[in-house]
């Protein structure tokens, strides 16, 4: 049974029920069919260390978790909607960019320093990221907001993918990231093509890039 | 991709031209919400409600003094092209019926339909028959009651008989939950408050937009504030100043 099913490109439907819970970003229930609870959580599912992690990393997205029985209808500030289902391997994703997912998967933040040094550091400052991303891991579904949709490219050793930081909405697999940087002298004089910082993703997986330079 | 180009016969008659905008065929008169109108061919005039030839008109049609500042009626003949903020546009048809939808999205309207305040405040209901145009953020989706909205969500409804308030805070009960709420460890989880609709009808939903149209709430308001004696005024000007100080912080 499918989890999450899209009912147009901004609006999503999952089912609730014993055993099927969810965690979801407050205020983004638009309606519910049954006896839904929505009950606000500082943990998210990653237990009081998650929850520190969280909180000293500034990942402070309020969430909430949704029990009972029935349908849920979620969707925020009009934003596209996209699932990505999981089978045990590890979505990294911006907090602020999470709509709902399944509590079943297990979730974490990441120092980005782990994945990439320092430069995971400054990528963090310079596109306005926090240094902490959330993981999500294990069998499930997770539904990220966008504008405009995000388009998925394959990431594999050969072929690194070099996407713009704010155009990144996440990935998932064996992927390291490293800022590059083309900072020139004409950067300097506010002559540079804007295009000086990028994000470069080597390795084995995916990325998912929104069509749209916009933060949520 | 080429730009698709339109005249004024290839202009499609009463439909869509792109999701996001609505040509009407206009022959006689149409209400409009003023700012919605984009283009037009041909010979229209626009003019305020309180023009004096669309005394009757205004008379027989339009029943909400609160909202006769935002719209204007569009007569002649033409096509006239509306669309919102770069929403979804949709035109519906009512027969003998009822609908009530958000005052900020409904875009225009013939003259079969009478238009009132809803009860629900910030919607307006459209009764009788006859077509109006309405805008949503991303397409419309239609459920059956029962069913509980999120106020935001929530676009309209149609034949509904009781929508109502829900109110949902059982967390706060019991001791640990009282505790947390009161120190406002635990917080609110935002989706306390519900309209819930039973019976038989139909609700339509949009995708969540934040509430910019924060004018025609706070009109709404103060066309009730009439209602309250001294006693209520100055109660309802301490909870300001209360809700003013937490605003502040």
């Amino acid at each position: 049974m499918p989890a999450f099913s899209p009912i147009n490109s901004k609006m999503l439907q999952a089912p609730v029920g014993p055993g099927r819970e969810l965690y979801s970003r407050r205020g983004a229930m638009l309606a519910y069919v049954g006896q839904v609870y929505f009950e606000p959580t500082v943990t998210a599912g990653a237990g009081i260390g998650g929850a520190l992690g969280r909180a000293m990393a500034g990942e402070h997205v309020p969430m909430m978790r949704v029990t009972g029985q029935g349908t849920v209808m979620f969707g925020y500030g009009g934003l596209d909607v996209t699932v990505i289902d999981l089978q045990g391997d590890t979505l990294y994703v911006e907090a602020d960019r999470l709509l709902v997912h399944d509590a079943s998967l297990q979730s974490g933040t990441m120092f980005l320093g782990e994945q990439g040094g320092l430069a995971g550091v400054i990528r963090g400052q310079v596109t306005g990221q926090g240094l902490f991303t959330t993981t999500l891991t294990g069998h499930g579904s997770v539904a990220v907001l966008s504008h405009g949709g995000v388009i998925e490219l394959p990431i594999t050793p050969q072929r690194p993918v070099h996407v713009d930081p704010q155009a990144y909405v996440a990935h998932r697999g064996n992927v390291q990231n490293r800022l590059s940087t083309s900072l020139g002298l004409r950067d300097l004089i506010g002559r540079g093509s804007g295009e000086a910082f990028q994000l470069e993703l080597s390795g084995q997986g995916t990325v998912y890039v929104q069509a749209s330079e916009k933060k949520i | 991709m080429t730009t698709p180009t339109y005249n004024r016969v290839s202009l499609p008659s009463n439909d869509n031209v792109n999701p996001y905008v609505f040509c009407v065929d206009l022959n006689g008169q149409w209400f409009a919400q003023k700012g919605k109108m984009i283009a037009y061919y041909g010979q229209i005039r626009f003019e305020s409600l309180s023009a004096g030839p669309l005394d009757a008109l205004v008379a027989a049609n339009f029943h909400s003094p609160l909202y006769a500042r935002d719209w204007i009626v569009a007569q002649g003949q033409g096509k006239l092209l509306l669309a919102d903020r770069g929403f979804d546009v949709n035109s519906y048809d009512l027969t003998d019926g009822n609908l009530t939808i958000r005052a900020g999205n409904l875009l225009a309207f013939e003259p079969g339909l009478d238009l009132k305040q809803s009860i629900i405040p910030g919607f307006l209901t459209l009764i009788g028959t006859g077509r109006f145009i309405a805008a949503s953020n991303g397409p419309v989706h239609f459920v059956e009651p029962p069913v509980r909205v999120d106020p935001q969500a929530l676009l309209g409804w149609a034949d509904c008989p009781s929508p109502c308030h829900h109110y949902d805070h059982s967390y706060v009960r019991g001791v640990l939950g009282t505790a947390g709420s009161l120190l406002g460890i635990r917080g609110t989880s935002g989706e306390e408050h519900q309209f819930d609709f039973t019976g038989e009808g139909t609700v339509l939903m949009q995708s969540s937009e934040v509430v910019r149209d924060t004018e025609t709430v706070l009109r709404d308001l103060e066309g009730q504030i009439g209602m309250l004696g001294a006693g209520g005024l100055q109660r309802l000007q301490h909870f300001i100043a209360q809700r003013l100080a937490v605003e502040r912080d």
